[in-house]
């Protein structure tokens, strides 16, 4: 099995990881990486930290997989901790910026633009991350869970360990805000 | 697609009976992808592992510490015997005096040795 991971299911490459097997580990990450992606990114915007953050999360996942049990999908695993070094990360950087600038929020969630392939890919990129980053943090990982990763409401509560009702009302809110940035844009 | 019809479809994403997965991918499409360096899957296998390679000379550290500690404990234990049981034969008992060496001796005896009369 070692050297061919491409086909392997999750179990089977937790074990390898486990025991050591750099492949099989380098085959979670690059299995789960965009997934970290969208959720860092999202909710951070493409800076260099969003980087540090997202093999961050790799190492933590590394540390902890042998407490894993599999009672959840690792993806699901993956994304409760990149959703928790997120929120940190944002709560580290509100408390610096509140320290030394009073702008600090406008700069905080601005995002870079994402490599162009087209002037209209570009655009929606562009278009997407200023809506993003126009939400406060706790509408924002909602809209990441739902727009970006895909995930139904009941899934989104599930892994923010939140109520059904709060998320659906945390979505509508959600949505009256990125309506008015989207007038805008 | 035009971007009045991307702006619909960023706020029918959040609606609740919204297909997400299929909204997911034809953002996806028009160019809303999110991805780390090319580099990203080596960088963290190499902090990982070196990390776990550390960690791995720390525990073989402890570990041939405890053995050597063990070796030395059964050591001290075995020698800690060997005189409780010298003890017994020679003096019969475990008492204080017998531990001391002078279970056989009286205290005049002990007065004699002490002033060398």
């Amino acid at each position: 099995m070692k050297g061919s991971y491409r086909q392997a299911d999750d179990t089977e490459l937790i074990k390898a990881s486990v025991n050591g097997d750099r492949l099989a580990f380098s085959e979670i990450v690059e299995r789960y990486r965009k997934m970290v992606a969208r959720t860092v990114k999202g909710m951070l915007g493409d800076s260099v930290f969003s980087e540090d953050i997202g093999q961050e999360v790799f190492i933590k996942l590394y540390n902890s997989l042998s407490d894993f049990r599999g009672e959840a999908k690792l993806s699901t695993y993956i994304q409760k901790i990149a959703i928790n070094l997120t929120l940190n990360e944002i709560k580290r950087r509100k408390r610096f910026f509140s320290m030394f600038s009073q702008d600090g929020d406008n700069e905080l969630y601005e995002h870079e633009i994402p490599d162009p392939e087209t002037e209209q890919k570009r655009e929606a990129a562009e278009m997407v991350n200023k809506a993003l980053a126009g939400l406060e943090p706790k509408f924002r990982i909602v809209v990441t869970m739902r727009m970006l990763q895909g995930y139904s409401t009941k899934e989104t509560a599930e892994i923010l360990d939140l109520p059904l009702g709060t998320v659906l009302s945390r979505l509508s809110r959600a949505q009256e805000q990125l309506k008015e940035i989207l007038g805008k844009l | 697609m035009k971007s009045s019809e991307l702006k619909k479809l960023i706020i029918k994403s959040l609606e609740e009976d919204a297909g997400n997965e299929s909204i997911a991918g034809r953002l996806e499409m028009e160019g809303v992808t999110f991805d780390f360096g090319r580099d990203f899957t080596r960088k963290v296998v190499d902090k990982v592992f070196s990390v776990s390679s550390e960690i791995v000379a720390e525990r073989e550290l402890f570990r041939s510490m405890r053995f050597v500690f063990n070796r030395v404990a059964l050591t001290g234990v075995a020698a800690i015997l060997i005189l409780l049981f010298s003890i017994f034969l020679a003096e019969g008992s475990f008492s204080l005096n017998s531990f001391l060496g002078i279970g056989d001796s009286i205290d005049e005896s002990i007065v004699c040795l002490l002033t060398d009369i």
